[in-house]
């Protein structure tokens, strides 16, 4: 379709760049904008340029924060010796709504999937190994490219360890005992549980996946034939 | 089950048809290309969300309409009367609604409202490649274990992000590393290996049922038998193992390991299975003359009808599209005895002269109902025929 204005244009097609907005959609909130008083669109573009200047992610656990290392990874009630690995800060924020669990977190930055030309290296999986073993070295794991920057691999000195606050509300660093992998139950998800299972395994640490099966509250005849036959095969004693 | 009524709104040769069907057999007779297979193509649609001839969904929009949209009312599924809609949108998509409340999946719709269709390309099942063998295999399974499709649909997509990872490694010196590789391998096996027992598993009791409808339309004493031949040797003679055919199967991708690398795609699993269909011991595929072809192709899906019903406990519809074109009146009318046995459910065939059915089926409007398709104002036209009328093209 032609436009007669291109900076309507501009805004529909930076808008239908967004997840789940397609181009229809892009329109009309382009007319939206366009009816909005000044004051709310400054607070708008104002809000969307803040989210990218103030927000960072911890350098410990990966998740979008104001401060680093974050809240979770900074207190000092919560179980050190736990990690509880996640695809995104969503899903921390869906387990911290729970309220069930004391343990930090891990968050990778998505899944491995090379139809979307992710592998481990794009993910923050070297830096969760190196959350057990600080000694667990640098560089692409396991590609073998000549390319790694091989030269600052070996000193202990990590990065993140030194990036860590030295004062006295630090909390003690503890060995971690155990691992859980939340990671969403499809192939993409299972595949990377794997891969960690694997890359993890030389290591000291309990590794657990979250249980899959019927939601609470739901109706048996009502759950779909794959989560009901996983939740069969996952049957335990009463 | 039955399909009481059906509209059909901008769908190929129809603009806006609606139809009332009878609980047993239904038979649509008119020239060619005036909508009959229409007709049937769009119960497939609602049953199984896709047509029975293979063809873009794009095509099956009426010229000039935006969008088709099929709604059928079906007893016998619930305990009170189900309507199924499916729209399909060009660009947008398809969508299906029961009792008007939208699907989530529209794979959640298969299997709630099973189908079983004999068409004239019935004879590629028997005489042309594997892959539509498999398909068969998939129809059924999917159909009768939901959670088979499922997993199926996981394998392939297990199977593409392998397949990305060697193309990607297709042209570099060295392999994928081991490291990357082996958990797409590893989930590769897993859901391949459940794919295969659950078609070795399948095979193992259909055998059986694909012998008795074999009897039932052909005198001569044959023998049908299927071979499945899979990565491993499995015999069919026993139920699918998938801890056995994982080791198997592992052990088939270390074989061709160096084959995979070189190709950069994978080359061992379900997706290069073969049933190989035999008379005694007379291979069909290569030495059947063309009317043992038919007869066991014809087999087949009366064997998939008995099956299903069995399984789901509930009576498939039945399309016969073209059917009873190259049968010849014997075998016809014993077709025709068994349609209005209580063995079959509902029926919908298509036919250009009604002669063969008017001496054997009593179209009283109560159980079998004779129709006349048309064209009227450049579109189809279903209009019930009277009874004991030859109507012909």
């Amino acid at each position: 379709m032609q436009f007669t204005s291109e900076s309507v244009e501009t805004l529909v097609e930076e808008l239908a760049k967004l997840p789940t907005i397609g181009r229809k959609t892009a329109q009309r909130l382009t007319n939206h904008v366009l009816k909005m008083p000044r004051a709310e669109v400054e607070a708008l573009a104002s809000a969307l340029v803040d989210v990218k200047d103030q927000v960072m992610q911890c350098s410990t656990c990966f998740v979008v924060t104001d401060q680093d290392p974050c809240p979770i990874c900074s207190s000092h009630r919560r179980s050190r010796a736990t990690i509880c690995v996640v695809e995104e800060s969503s899903d921390l924020l869906a387990i911290e709504r729970t309220g069930d669990y004391n343990g930090l977190y891990h968050v990778l930055g998505g899944v491995i999937s090379p139809l979307d030309g992710v592998g481990p290296d794009d993910l923050r999986i070297r830096e969760l190994a190196q959350r057990i073993d600080p000694s667990f070295p640098d560089g692409p794991s396991g590609d073998g490219a000549p390319d790694a920057p091989s030269s600052d691999a070996a000193p202990d000195a990590d990065a993140s360890d030194t990036d860590a606050p030295e004062g006295d509300d630090a909390p003690e660093p503890v060995p971690v005992e155990e691992v859980i992998l939340a990671v969403n139950p499809n192939v993409e998800g299972d595949t990377t549980a794997y891969y960690i299972a694997q890359l993890l395994e030389p290591f000291d640490v309990a590794l657990t996946r979250i249980a899959r099966g019927l939601p609470i509250g739901g109706d048996l005849e009502y759950a779909d034939e794959a989560t009901l036959a996983r939740a069969l095969e996952g049957r335990g004693a009463v | 089950m039955t399909l009481d009524s059906l509209r059909i709104r901008s769908f190929r040769a129809h603009k806006h048809t609606e139809v009332a069907f009878a609980p047993k057999v239904n038979v649509l007779v008119g020239a060619n290309g005036v909508g009959k297979t229409n007709t049937l193509e769009a119960i497939h649609y609602l049953c199984l969300t896709k047509s029975f001839v293979a063809s873009n969904d794009t095509y099956a929009v009426r010229q000039e309409a935006p969008y088709f949209e099929l709604e059928g009312t079906f007893s016998g599924v619930r305990s009170r009367p189900m309507t199924a809609k499916l729209v399909y949108v060009p660009h947008e998509g398809k969508q299906v609604f029961v009792n008007d409340a939208p699907l989530d999946r529209l794979a959640d719709i298969v299997g709630q409202l099973p189908v079983v269709v004999f068409s004239p390309e019935d004879h590629a099942l028997t005489a042309e490649g594997p892959d539509e063998r498999r398909r068969f295999l998939n129809n059924i399974l999917s159909q009768a274990h939901p959670a088979y499709m499922n997993t199926l649909m996981k394998y392939r997509r297990a199977r593409k992000q392998r397949n990305e990872l060697l193309r990607q490694y297709r042209k570099k010196p060295a392999p994928p590393p081991e490291a990357l590789l082996a958990p797409w391998t590893q989930k590769l096996v897993q859901l391949g290996s459940q794919v295969v027992a659950r078609r070795q598993t399948f095979l193992h009791t259909f055998t059986d049922y694909l012998q008795d409808a074999y009897e039932r339309i052909e005198a001569v004493a044959e023998e049908p038998t299927i071979t499945y031949d899979t990565l491993a040797d499995v015999s069919t003679d026993e139920e699918g193992n998938a801890e056995a055919i994982a080791d198997a199967f592992r052990a088939r991708l270390a074989e061709k390991q160096d084959h995979e690398y070189k190709r950069g795609t994978t080359l061992v699993g379900p997706q290069r299975d073969e049933l190989v269909f035999r008379l005694n011991d007379l291979e069909v595929r290569r030495y059947a003359s063309q009317g043992q072809h038919r007869t066991f192709a014809m087999a087949l899906k009366l064997a998939q009808y008995f099956y299903l019903s069995d399984t789901l406990e509930r009576h498939p519809l039945l399309l016969l599209d073209d059917a009873f074109g190259k049968l010849d009146t014997e075998r016809t009318n014993v077709f025709m005895q068994l349609l209005q046995s209580n063995d079959i459910g509902q029926s919908f065939i298509t036919a250009t002269r009604s002669a063969p059915f008017a001496a054997t089926v009593p179209f009283d409007e109560a159980n079998h109902r004779l129709f006349q398709v048309d064209t009227k104002n450049d579109a189809a036209r279903v209009r019930i025929a009277p009874a004991h009328a030859d109507v012909s093209a």
